[in-house]
């Protein structure tokens, strides 16, 4: 217990952190929201608006400081403010219409390839030197060299353009509408198909490979002589010995990628026009969006303290060192 | 007891993710015949299917006062609609919710009679006073009133239900668009919104053809039609759908895959890409009435201020080979004018004839330098008469592809002149800053695209415009001004006889030609695709009515109620 307290201080001060960071990185780009919103338009908006836009948007020319604290009070609000580039719908309601979708979409392959790809490393160890063992590792590597969105424009072009086997954009089907329906869940899996099988596979090898080589070490622990000897079934030694304790580091990995999800497939879920937060972050920064930004950094930011959160309390249930230390 | 609980979760986890894997894509393929051809032969006909905005996600907003852009296409144009409509192609205005237009002797009155028997879409009728009602709305909030209308209008009068009259602080003509462009709002509902800039009207009530809002999600939006239109039988086409694409790639897919009926996006080499696909049915249209790409060079420094230096830089430019490459043929090299087709009716033969440099000619290009005093160093490159060699950066939008192109072009085309030009580019944003703050040589940039010459060349030499450098200027770039140029301007501003206004455009571009202030490289095209499985009567080469692009609003207006469906 006091390792957990111990460790929500620290996320604490993570957390503050990172929400002073979130204000100012924006604010050291070059560049203003209002003459960007003016460039939008191409010469179609008179000079004398731009004045009384920044008023409407809430630009001033405060201290930072004082910006800075405004900040941080509304944030305590669960105000984020309006968006520059969705003017003037709330940062909170923008937010709102992708981040479902980006959770549902990332955490689907995130899990599924965190599953898939320990498994994999579990047994192919177990049967080093046979077929598994040896095709797979470099075939993952190889295929996980590739970016995410360049497998997703070549799983896009070659089975949803050339073969029509999957929708080619969209999360689900435009004729429906949002329902707890089996119509409507089987549409969804069926337009997550592509894009989560683009973040899969880029993401395999690198699960694989490190539950690969810590399973290589356990195995030459003693207790696994000890419980061969002992005449224990092969797969109770392969998980309940061998893979439980080569699992700590890829359960690490795990709460890091969770927290990447966010932003890592925003180019994925740009491909297949998957209506995500992806397109915001870059919809943000196009226009300045410092709200926006903010918003989607912050989201960023707690789902990754959010994940190590989780990670470390399973690490408590997982590793009984921790408990008595 | 955990051992067996972890044991559990593997398996399930592992099993899960195998079934996921291995069982899903054949699943998947099931029934992915179904949606290959729906795709191909759209769920609904009724719908006529459009791209303009590319987002991936909606947001609901139908305010039709906030700048394009914050509230969701055809807002501005399509659910409201404004008084009349500028038609570029046939050069005059169209009467909408106005019949009439009428300005007094000394130009300082503006009266318009409104349209009778409009309706809102709630049935409640449309009367001078909503139009009053609303100029007195972007009065009130500055933040509204983005196309400045406040700024010669001193205040708006109803006259009676049918009659509203404008006066205006001092003469000023080609203010008439900025009136006659303003969507108008029902007072019966807004004298009631507290706010009119934070509000986002997420069921309208308007006077335009599609004013019901069928379905709102997420990645797709539907409008329906407006059951009192004012014009009988229109519109022809049920209803409008907005499927949510975030970039032209996907839009571009959805246009070959046949789902988008009506789109204005940018497509490379089209004949091949999109027209070959199904030559029936895939059409596109790209007339050159969009504003002229125009290099700038910045006049308020050294060598810049000298019209021979202008000249000559416009005369090494191979702009054939410009529009070849890096336009895929889609428009012609611009002339002297600068001006496009969308300012056909305005040219003045005489200015176009004297405008030779922008004609290719490298040969007279250094002589003019040579005789001007830039001479050549050892290294090739000239030096300017105060001994600096002549290198210079041109600025440009990191991916924005045409221009870079181009720019790379014009940067092989001046070293035959002995001047170094490298491509520079940068984010829009801060390419855009230095832009208006006229910290750059030479820039890529875009003209005014209005009605009259008048907001052309006032953005291009009128001391109005003009900032010095460090701060930001809406327009005038090149921060280029002329006396003349402000007579010109004046006198234009208070006349509204036809054939006065085109003899002072005239002047305007004789007096361009002869100064250079700003290098035109080519007028835009204005891009529209069209597909004729479902709809016809689209507008074309052959049936010119209106702009085919969705992207200039009002113009589309017309559009929306002349198409059919088959």
């Amino acid at each position: 217990m006091r390792h957990l307290l111990r460790n929500l201080a620290l996320y604490a001060v993570a957390a503050w952190a990172s929400l002073t960071l979130n204000f100012l990185i924006p604010r050291l780009m070059p560049g203003d929201p209002a003459s960007t919103m003016f460039a939008r338009f191409r010469g179609q908006l008179q000079p004398e608006a731009i004045d009384a836009l920044r008023v409407a948007f809430g630009f001033t020319n405060e201290p930072l400081y004082k910006q800075y604290f405004t900040y941080v009070v509304h944030l305590f609000q669960g105000d984020l403010g309006l968006s520059v580039a969705y003017f003037p719908a709330k940062v909170t309601d923008v937010i709102a219409t992708g981040l479902g979708w980006t959770l549902l979409l990332a955490g689907a392959a995130v899990i599924i390839s965190f599953a898939l790809g320990t498994t994999l490393g579990v047994v192919a160890t177990w049967r080093r030197g046979g077929w598994l063992d040896s095709v797979l590792p470099p075939v993952l590597v190889f295929l996980g060299a590739f970016p995410y969105f360049w497998l997703a424009m070549v799983l896009l072009y070659v089975l949803g353009f050339n073969l029509g086997a999957f929708p080619l954009r969209h999360a689900y089907d435009d004729a429906l509408a949002p329902a707890f329906s089996g119509e409507f869940i089987l549409s969804v899996v069926q337009h997550m198909m592509l894009p989560a099988s683009a973040i899969v596979i880029a993401t395999l090898g690198g699960w694989m490979l490190s539950m690969r080589s810590t399973m290589v070490g356990v195995l030459s622990e003693d207790y696994i002589t000890m419980a061969n000897a002992k005449g224990l079934s092969q797969g109770r030694i392969m998980f309940h010995y061998a893979a439980r304790n080569a699992l700590l580091p890829n359960v690490t990995g795990f709460g890091m990628a969770l927290g990447f999800v966010l932003s890592g497939s925003l180019l994925t879920e740009i491909v297949f026009s998957y209506p995500g937060q992806g397109y915001l972050l870059i919809q943000a920064v196009r226009n300045q969006d410092y709200p926006l930004m903010q918003g989607i950094f912050l989201t960023i930011t707690l789902a990754v303290l959010g994940a190590n959160l989780l990670v470390d309390i399973l690490y408590v249930w997982l590793d009984p060192r921790t408990r008595t230390r | 007891m955990s051992r067996r609980l972890l044991m559990m979760c593997m398996s399930l986890l592992s099993l899960g993710g195998l079934v996921h894997c291995s069982k899903s894509p054949p699943e998947g393929a099931q029934p992915a015949p179904a949606t290959a051809p729906a795709a191909v032969a759209a769920p609904k006909v009724t719908a006529l299917t459009v791209i303009q905005e590319q987002q991936a996600s909606w947001v609901r907003n139908f305010n039709p006062l906030l700048a394009p852009g914050n509230a969701r296409w055809p807002t501005r144009a399509g659910i409201y609609e404004p008084l009349m409509i500028y038609n570029t192609l046939k050069g005059e205005f169209v009467p909408w919710l106005a019949v009439k237009h009428e300005w007094s002797a000394d130009n300082k009155k503006l009266t318009l009679s409104v349209r009778p028997g409009v309706k809102w879409s709630d049935g409640q009728p449309f009367t001078a006073r909503d139009v009053a009602f609303t100029f007195e709305l972007l009065k009130k909030h500055k933040a509204l009133d983005f196309s400045a209308v406040w700024a010669f209008l001193d205040g708006v009068q109803v006259k009676d239900d049918a009659t509203v009259e404008f006066s205006l602080v001092r003469p000023y003509v080609p203010g008439l668009v900025y009136i006659l462009h303003q969507p108008i709002v029902p007072e019966h509902k807004w004298k009631d919104v507290a706010d009119p800039v934070t509000f986002t009207n997420e069921t309208p009530v308007a006077t335009g053809p599609f004013t019901e809002v069928k379905v709102f999600q997420n990645q797709i939006f539907e409008l329906g039609r407006n059951p009192h239109y004012w014009q009988p039988g229109k519109p022809a086409v049920q209803s409008l759908r907005f499927p949510a694409y975030p970039g032209n790639d996907q839009a571009n897919m959805a246009l070959l895959t046949g789902e988008l009926d009506w789109a204005g996006s940018f497509v490379p080499d089209i004949e091949r890409v999109y027209v070959a696909k199904d030559k029936e049915n895939n059409h596109y249209w790209f007339p050159l009435v969009g504003n002229t790409t125009t290099l700038y060079v910045n006049t308020a420094k050294k060598p810049f201020d000298d019209v021979r230096v202008r000249k000559a830089i416009s005369m090494a430019i191979d702009r054939d080979q410009i529009v070849k490459v890096a336009m895929y043929g889609y428009t012609r090299p611009a002339d002297a004018t600068a001006l496009s087709d969308a300012h056909k009716n305005w040219h003045n033969p005489k200015a176009l004839e004297s405008g030779d440099w922008t004609k290719l000619d490298v040969a007279k290009a250094n002589a003019l330098l040579d005789e001007a005093g830039y001479k050549r160093g050892e290294d090739g490159v000239r030096m300017t008469p105060d001994k600096q060699p002549m290198r210079y950066e041109i600025n440009v939008v990191t991916g924005w592809s045409d221009w870079v192109r181009a720019s790379q072009l014009i940067g092989q085309h001046l070293k035959q002149l002995g001047i170094d030009a490298t491509l520079k580019t940068y984010d829009f944003s801060p390419y855009f800053e230095r832009l208006q703050k006229g910290e750059f040589d030479m820039s890529m940039g875009w003209t005014s695209e209005e009605p009259t010459p008048y907001h052309f060349y006032r953005g291009l030499m009128g001391s109005e415009t003009l900032r010095p450098i460090g701060e930001i200027a809406a327009h005038n770039w090149n921060r280029f001004a002329s006396k003349e140029a402000d007579e010109l301007l004046r006198a234009f501003e208070g006349t509204n006889d036809a054939a006065e206004q085109k003899k002072l455009a005239g002047q305007m571009q004789e007096l361009f030609v002869q100064n250079a202030p700003a290098i035109p490289l080519f007028p835009g095209p204005s891009w529209g695709e069209y597909n004729t499985r479902r709809f016809t009567n689209f507008p074309s080469a052959s049936n010119p009515y209106a702009k085919l692009t969705p992207n200039s609003s009002p113009e589309n207006l017309f559009l929306m109620v002349e198409v059919k469906p088959k």
